[in-house]
């Protein structure tokens, strides 16, 4: 799957979990996720949960790093990683 | 002048950090131009030592009063031996990958056996007023403060961020000239370069954001000072005397649970819920001022506490009370259990990490918090400070969990279930929000009665 394809999906997914009260047509690469209000801590356990049932990322051994899951960015980063390993 | 002018004054005079104009003149000063963020970080490292000895001290002269023993040569050597320990921590950090399987997979679980070791050698030493004794039991009594903050450094280390950073970037958060409480506000290396003003302009508007926030420390200041000397009629604050007796005289919640004070129904009712307000004042003047200094220093980090008293559900409340040891929880606590346990089962899954966090991280935080009985390894005392507290963390998780667990059930059945809803529903929500904290808070407050004892006031404020 190319990057474009799973920043859609990724996107797509972020429109289900965002706060319903935050108007925002275009969800920037780089917009911080919990900082701008798009979405709160209990939507990263969703992203997580996303991000193991989708990618099968296992964070067991290395932990969270909430940096990693600050943006879209971040996160399509952190999912190229994870194909790579 | 009519209301959206006088909302509009109020406005720029609260968020006069970020007036444009008064950034550009911030901006323009000389010495926030001097102070890069190599400079701050080197005035943060060199205060970081006198902060550790201060810190030492502090905690020694307590200690001698607890145990009636040792020299001013223990803290001599013990300052050395921890500073030594800190750097060594340091260094696994920043060889992370090179460390064994086991220290590697769980890092602050093995940081922790390390310190639960130091306890075991002081509880089964035969001479407990011995020079060495004295030494290791003041290097546990500073573990406890110190052992969160290396956490942070471990995990920074575990996530591979710390490949490159040198001693000075950590000890300034481990040893900080902020001090504060043993929840590392601004929480770790990560956090802090992340947030950290990187040019003049941000360090300005990072400065600005400080003086906000230590402006607010004197208003919340002066309305405790207010609450005290009307609501409370404290003697101890000096507005008191000045309203020549004129107070409401509603006892502190503590005074009606010890018994020293009595109360109606109705006034114990009121005390609960003005003990929350107390709280939330005392916790966010506190944390204004940690998180005012690191602002003051370029760390554009979070607010400790961000109006609680407006929190809708329990889950926001807690997000919002107390920050960053709400992060400490999720980061050392509920995160590992979410990650290993119930993962197919999302509600258990989500319980269950509530519980490590809320419950068990909480609990165990408080039990090192209460060092010096735990040193002197006097479990009676540990159990009367204590015991409550398990009722107490308990209801919070409890509390935490529904919360939690209803609020994803909203999300996910209908968008119109999520939505804001104003007026009557929201004060209703608060109030809610007030009232579950207000009564678990009745098993938080210290107290010298019994669990017993406790309950049975506890079901008489229900009429039981």
């Amino acid at each position: 799957m190319d990057r474009e394809k799973q920043k859609n999906e990724l996107i797509g997914f972020l429109r289900t979990i965002q706060r319903p009260d935050y108007p925002l047509d275009e969800i920037d690469e780089n917009l911080g996720l919990t900082e701008s209000g798009l979405i709160d801590s209990l939507a990263l356990l969703q992203i997580i949960t996303y991000l193991e049932q989708t990618y099968d990322v296992d964070f067991r051994e290395k932990g969270i790093d909430p940096g990693e899951l600050r943006s879209v960015r971040t996160i399509l980063d952190l999912i190229a990683r994870e194909i790579a390993t | 002048m009519n209301c959206s002018a006088l909302n509009e004054a109020y406005r720029s005079i609260a968020q006069f950090h970020e007036n444009e104009r008064l950034i550009a003149r911030v901006q323009s000063w000389k010495i926030i131009g001097w102070l890069t963020p190599n400079r701050r970080r080197h005035v943060l490292f060199i205060g970081a030592f006198f902060a550790g000895i201060a810190g030492v001290l502090n905690r020694y002269a307590p200690w001698r009063e607890y145990r009636h023993a040792g020299t001013w040569l223990v803290p001599a050597v013990a300052f050395p031996v921890l500073l030594a320990i800190v750097y060594l921590l340091y260094l696994m950090a920043l060889h992370f990958k090179r460390l064994p399987k086991v220290v590697r997979v769980r890092p602050q679980i093995c940081c922790h056996l390390f310190f639960w070791a130091l306890l075991l050698v002081i509880w089964s030493a035969p001479d407990s007023s011995g020079f060495g004794i004295a030494v290791i039991s003041l290097i546990a009594l500073s573990f406890p403060y110190l052992i969160w903050r290396v956490g942070y450094m471990l995990l920074s280390g575990q996530r591979g961020k710390a490949a490159g950073t040198g001693f000075k970037d950590h000890l300034f958060y481990i040893w900080p000239v902020w001090d504060g409480t043993n929840t590392p506000p601004g929480k770790g290396h990560d956090n802090l370069a992340r947030a950290e003003a990187q040019t003049a302009e941000a360090y300005a508007r990072s400065f600005l954001g400080g003086i906000k926030l230590l402006l607010l420390v004197l208003v919340w200041k002066v309305v405790m000072q207010v609450i005290g000397a009307v609501v409370y009629g404290d003697p101890r604050i000096s507005l008191t005397p000045l309203l020549s007796g004129h107070n409401l005289g509603i006892p502190r919640l503590k005074s009606i649970i010890s018994g020293d004070a009595a109360a109606s129904l109705m006034i114990t009712w009121v005390s609960l819920y003005l003990e929350l307000v107390w709280e939330a004042l005392s916790i966010a003047s506190k944390g204004h001022v940690w998180i005012g200094i690191l602002r003051l220093f370029g760390f554009n980090v979070f607010r400790n506490t961000y109006k609680p008293l407006l929190a809708e559900t329990i889950l926001e409340f807690w997000n919002r009370y107390y920050y960053y040891f709400k992060e400490l929880m999720v980061e050392f606590f509920f995160l590992p259990a979410y990650l290993k346990y119930f993962r197919s089962q999302p509600a258990l899954r989500i319980i269950t990490a509530v519980f490590a966090a809320a419950f068990v991280g909480n609990m165990y935080y408080h039990l090192i918090q209460h060092k010096n009985p735990l040193i002197a390894g006097d479990f009676v005392a540990l159990w009367q400070v204590l015991g409550a507290r398990l009722i107490y963390c308990f209801l919070l998780a409890a509390g935490i969990a529904c919360s939690m667990l209803r609020q994803q059930k909203q999300r996910s059945s209908s968008s119109s279930a999520a939505l804001p809803r104003g007026g009557i529903y929201r004060l209703r929500s608060i109030a809610a929000v007030w009232t579950f904290f207000a009564i678990i808070n009745f098993w938080n407050i210290a107290a010298n009665i019994t669990i017993p004892e406790r309950g049975r006031l506890f079901f008489s404020l229900f009429g039981f």
